[in-house]
């Protein structure tokens, strides 16, 4: 019965739109301080290519090799945040484009590490080392009448599903705590938030690491679900396309970038001739909403009048279930 | 063997300056780092080789053809990526450097479309003629780029100095609002920038077609990447700067190519802004600002 629900390549999309919406969280809390990061993909490279050679070279337990990767890409966004993040907001946006471009190349020529443009295989898979482990314990899974494949693309999709909700979980907290008033304030008006006390510079290098650590987090779980990494990866293009989810589903409120990995990591699987035009389409998409909409489809109005909409009907037919979110 | 670099260094240091001047411009007046002069660069670069290649026409028609092309597309540009967003009260200062990052990506990939992922070459009649003096070869084709170059660069400067317009255009990028009162059309000064720097980027991809003989859809990308780190090495919206800056890149990648590892050519136009912004965040030629 189970068995015939899971394939494989439905829960390799839904971890894929997983990470991605991890990813899109990061650039999305460093956009909450009023900073644009473009280095992002520049991190989850970083993350990922620690986590890999760690994993590969020192026979580090995957769950370590992750946790390093994420700390190294947070050390790094903040050397790099402390020098930029005193200037305006276009320079940062400049600096974190070249600081990819620098990553990559880097990549591409440290050949005896990273074996260069060819990428590194043979990584580590989070799916196959949750099944050894199990089996060491006796477990198999045919007792639930599931094939090994089928197995270990549900745990990977199982294990990210809680990583997520366990992120936004955090995130939304932050949101409302200290921290998170102190970004908001700092995204206004930043002169008012310096009169005000803020700590501008450690909060917008905390917002700018957060970011970091997210995606290097979020990319070594991507080259432990791939198992295959290269330098392309991790280029230009993921960049924009990270930055995308965020300006497409919005950047004020955190569903913004959960709705916009969802659906345009979505929309490509299901309409597979749009798959030759995404990034042409991406283009268009941009263009249009920063002209039409450069808040992104969902904004704070918009939470609000879902909200508000769900109480009415809630009274209307008595489901006590007011709280949507 | 030192002079012959050098001759390459400027000459590819020339190219950069336009690149950035064009950068320049726009920012100077809008205060907005145009994302997709790289891919704009791009198109005039591969409208010079469907014109002299594939059309078999005189390079003087390339020239034109392109300078045509990419001053439409840079009207475009500012109609519907850049002037939507100006009239809007209330916008993120990103939003003009997001938008015009969607222009990038659309144009890149519609020239993926267009023209195909490959390589093109660039034939110009006499890319094979050169002098010998002493024991340095020159090719003609570095003494076109530079001379154009400097003609570009020197007319702009005259343009910006000393012509009414281009006195309004420095007006305008002083304070818009007082330009404005003043009685300079703005809107027009604005439309005509974006025009003007995006029919620089389209000659600056011919002469990159020239000098290197090869044109892709993904030159735009790591040219605009260079144009960005240069005008932040030269001070932002300095069109001296960019000049010097330009011509300072080239030569440093020249160098790295000749004397340290070639693979870390593209790192550092990039190496050099963090460096720089470090040290003197203004820029080399910039005014400090205080904000």
């Amino acid at each position: 019965m189970l068995a015939e629900l899971i394939n494989p390549y439905h829960f390799q999309v839904a971890s894929f739109i997983l990470i991605n919406i991890i990813l899109g969280i990061s650039v999305y809390i460093t956009l909450s301080t009023g900073q644009l990061s473009l280095a992002n993909a520049g991190f989850m490279g970083i993350g990922a290519y620690t986590s890999a050679l760690l994993t590969i070279h020192f026979d580090l337990p995957i769950v370590l090799g992750i946790i390093a990767g994420a700390l190294v890409a947070a050390l790094l966004g903040i050397l790099i945040g402390i020098p930029t993040l005193r200037l305006q907001g276009v320079y940062l946006a400049i600096v974190t484009l070249g600081f990819g471009e620098v990553i990559r190349v880097v990549f591409i020529n440290w050949e005896s590490l990273t074996k260069g443009s060819v990428g590194i295989s043979g990584i580590p898979h989070i799916g196959r080392e949750i099944l050894r482990v199990l089996k060491g314990f006796g477990f198999d899974p045919k007792v639930i009448g599931l094939q090994n494949n089928q197995f270990i693309f549900l745990s990977i999709f199982l294990l990210l599903f809680i990583i997520t909700i366990g992120v936004i979980w955090f995130f939304r907290r932050q949101h409302r705590s200290r921290v998170g008033r102190a970004f908001a304030a700092i995204k206004l008006d930043e002169k008012a938030a310096e009169s005000m006390g803020i700590n501008i510079t450690y909060y917008k290098v905390l917002a700018f690491a957060q970011g970091a650590l997210l995606s290097g987090f979020a990319g070594a779980l991507y080259a432990h679900v791939l198992a295959y990494i290269s330098p392309a990866d991790f280029a230009y293009h993921r960049a924009v396309e990270i930055l995308i989810f965020v300006v497409f589903g919005g950047s004020e409120v955190i569903w913004g970038p959960i709705f916009g990995a969802f659906f345009l990591t979505l929309m490509p699987e299901v309409l597979r001739f749009i798959s030759e035009y995404r990034y042409m389409i991406y283009g268009l998409i941009i263009i249009i909403l920063m002209a039409v909409r450069p808040q992104g489809l969902i904004d704070v109005n918009l939470l609000n009048w879902v909200k508000t909409k769900g109480k009415k009907r809630g009274q209307k037919h008595g489901t006590g279930n007011t709280k949507s979110m | 063997m030192l002079i012959e670099q050098l001759i390459n260094g400027i000459t590819l240091g020339s190219i950069y300056a336009i690149v950035a001047l064009g950068f320049t411009l726009v920012f100077g007046v809008l205060g907005i780092i145009n994302m997709a002069h790289g891919e704009i660069f791009m198109f005039g670069a591969f409208i010079g080789v469907i014109v002299t290649t594939s059309l078999q026409l005189p390079l003087w028609l390339g020239f034109l053809a392109a300078i045509l092309i990419t001053a439409i597309m840079g009207y475009m540009l500012e109609r519907f990526a850049l002037r939507p967003l100006r009239s809007k009260q209330g916008v993120s200062h990103l939003a003009p450097l997001i938008s015009t990052i969607g222009v990038s990506i659309l144009l890149e990939n519609l020239s993926h479309h267009l023209f195909g992922a490959g390589n093109h070459p660039f034939r110009a009649s006499f890319a094979e003629i050169n002098f010998q003096i002493g024991s340095i070869t020159i090719y003609l084709v570095q003494i076109v780029i530079f001379v154009i170059s400097v003609i570009l660069m020197m007319g702009l400067s005259f343009w910006l100095g000393k012509t009414k317009a281009g006195k309004a255009l420095r007006a305008t990028a002083e304070n818009l609002e007082t330009a404005s009162l003043l009685g300079v059309d703005t809107k027009r000064m604005i439309t005509m920038t974006v025009i003007i720097a995006s029919a620089m980027g389209g000659i600056a991809g011919i002469l990159v077609g020239m000098a290197f003989n090869s044109v892709t859809p993904q030159m735009g990308l790591s040219m605009g990447l260079k144009g960005l780190a240069i005008i932040i090495l030269g001070g932002m919206g300095n069109v001296k700067g960019a000049m010097a800056g330009g011509l300072i890149l080239g030569l440093a990648e020249t160098f790295i190519v000749v004397y340290g590892d070639s693979g870390y050519r593209d790192a550092i136009a990039f190496l050099a802004i963090i460096v720089i912004l470090l040290i003197r965040p203004q820029g080399l030629f910039g005014q400090k600002i205080s904000t």
